[in-house]
């Protein structure tokens, strides 16, 4: 399965709707939060260029927000390079 | 074709959509999401008969009541156009599906109200912030700016303190309009200072923020102020877009009601919440306002009916 990664904040309600997006359809993630994890913020911000969470890492591709249409596109594509 | 089509899944479409189900109208409730934008609160005070709730908490409860409604019909997409045809409704959906309806309940909320300065677009994610309460642990120890004296810009600022090395608070008039009690805790932190008269020009930068202009206003001199943050909080914009041409709307893009029953200018077409000319942007009155509503279109679909 397609590694997911969710840099999030613990008040963003977008990040709780991104996890709950992949909680509701069967795909697991690994969550960071970068309000303690200082080193993991620093890092999102000098590969993505963003100030602001969630950012969602599917495979190699990164998903700024909470795009649910773009995260249904990639997934689709990863499942079928898997399948 | 449906009774009625309630586009959104704020307070207001939800209590509307409660309602609907009960008064047995065949409804279809169009939204993206759940909560409105009280979803980024961290604590809401304010909801009558809840102490406190998160904005989470609070869309997923509301998200609960609305499901828990017989026969409610619920379409997890987003509405993109309203065509009026023969008398009726016909809502149009992000992937090109339409549903016709007798009667509409607009309650599509509002957004962020942009500055519409040189930058703003160019380094949103990248330094500006409009979800404070989201983004405010990544400006750790960093000096950020927060644009407006209103009650979003205050939280702003207090989500800020515990992270932010150095917060300057810019409002346009002469006084901060926000909650005095907000006022008064945020002026016990060092970190915060405040200028008034100020107008913000510019927002500059490379590839992130490193600071932004603002005007005197009294002086006409423009300062510059080195900041690696810029927090925008100056107000909502009325989701109004989809209706823009078919009913008539105030000078803010807000779509005019009749005060008694919610009625646009449209018959057949209601609205509630931020999107309508109501006074004052209130997760309690918008619910209320849709309740009366929709009470209002089942009387009116009982009179067409006759």
């Amino acid at each position: 399965m397609v590694k997911i990664k969710i840099y999030s904040t613990p008040f963003c309600g977008y990040c709780k709707m991104a996890k709950d997006f992949f909680d509701k359809n069967g795909f697991s993630y690994e969550e960071v939060d970068v309000s303690v994890d200082e080193q993991a913020a620093k890092d999102m911000v000098a590969r993505t260029n963003q100030m602001g969470v969630p950012v969602i890492e599917i495979g190699d591709e990164i998903v700024v927000g909470f795009n649910k249409e773009q995260i249904e596109e990639i997934l689709a594509k990863a499942g079928k390079e898997t399948s | 074709m449906y009774d009625l089509i309630i586009i959104g899944g704020g307070p207001a479409g939800v209590a509307g959509g409660v309602y609907a189900a009960r008064k047995k109208m065949k409804t279809l409730v169009i939204t993206d999401s759940f909560g409105g934008q009280s979803l980024v609160s961290d604590s809401i005070e304010n909801w009558i008969g809840t102490k406190s709730i998160s904005g989470w908490d609070l869309a997923k409860k509301l998200e609960e009541h609305l499901r828990a409604q017989e026969d409610i019909e619920i379409l997890e997409e987003k509405a993109t156009g309203i065509a009026k045809k023969e008398g009726a409704f016909y809502v149009q959906t992000n992937s090109d599906k339409e549903f016709g309806a007798k009667t509409i309940l607009l309650c599509t909320g509002g957004r962020h109200r942009k500055l519409n300065v040189p930058g703003e677009e160019k380094f949103e994610g990248k330094g500006v912030v409009y979800c404070s309460t989201c983004d405010a642990p990544l400006f750790k120890g960093k000096e950020v700016a927060v644009i407006g004296g209103g009650n979003a810009g205050l939280e702003a600022v207090i989500d800020l303190i515990p992270y932010a090395s150095k917060i300057t608070l810019i409002v346009r008039s002469g006084q901060v309009k926000g909650d005095p009690v907000t006022f008064e805790e945020i002026k016990k932190s060092e970190k915060v200072d405040v200028i008034y008269n100020a107008d913000t020009t510019e927002i500059m930068g490379d590839i992130l923020v490193s600071g932004i202009k603002y005007k005197e206003l009294e002086t006409s001199e423009e300062k510059e102020l080195p900041v690696e943050g810029v927090f925008v909080e100056i107000g909502t914009m009325p989701n109004s877009d989809i209706v823009k041409d078919i009913v008539d709307l105030d000078e803010r893009g807000s779509v005019k009601i009749e005060c008694k029953t919610g009625m646009s200018s449209v018959p057949g077409i209601w609205a509630a919440g931020d999107v309508s000319d109501v006074l004052y942007k209130q997760n309690n009155i918008a619910a209320g306002d849709a309740v009366r509503a929709v009470l209002n279109i089942y009387s009116y679909l009982r009179e067409k009916g006759k």
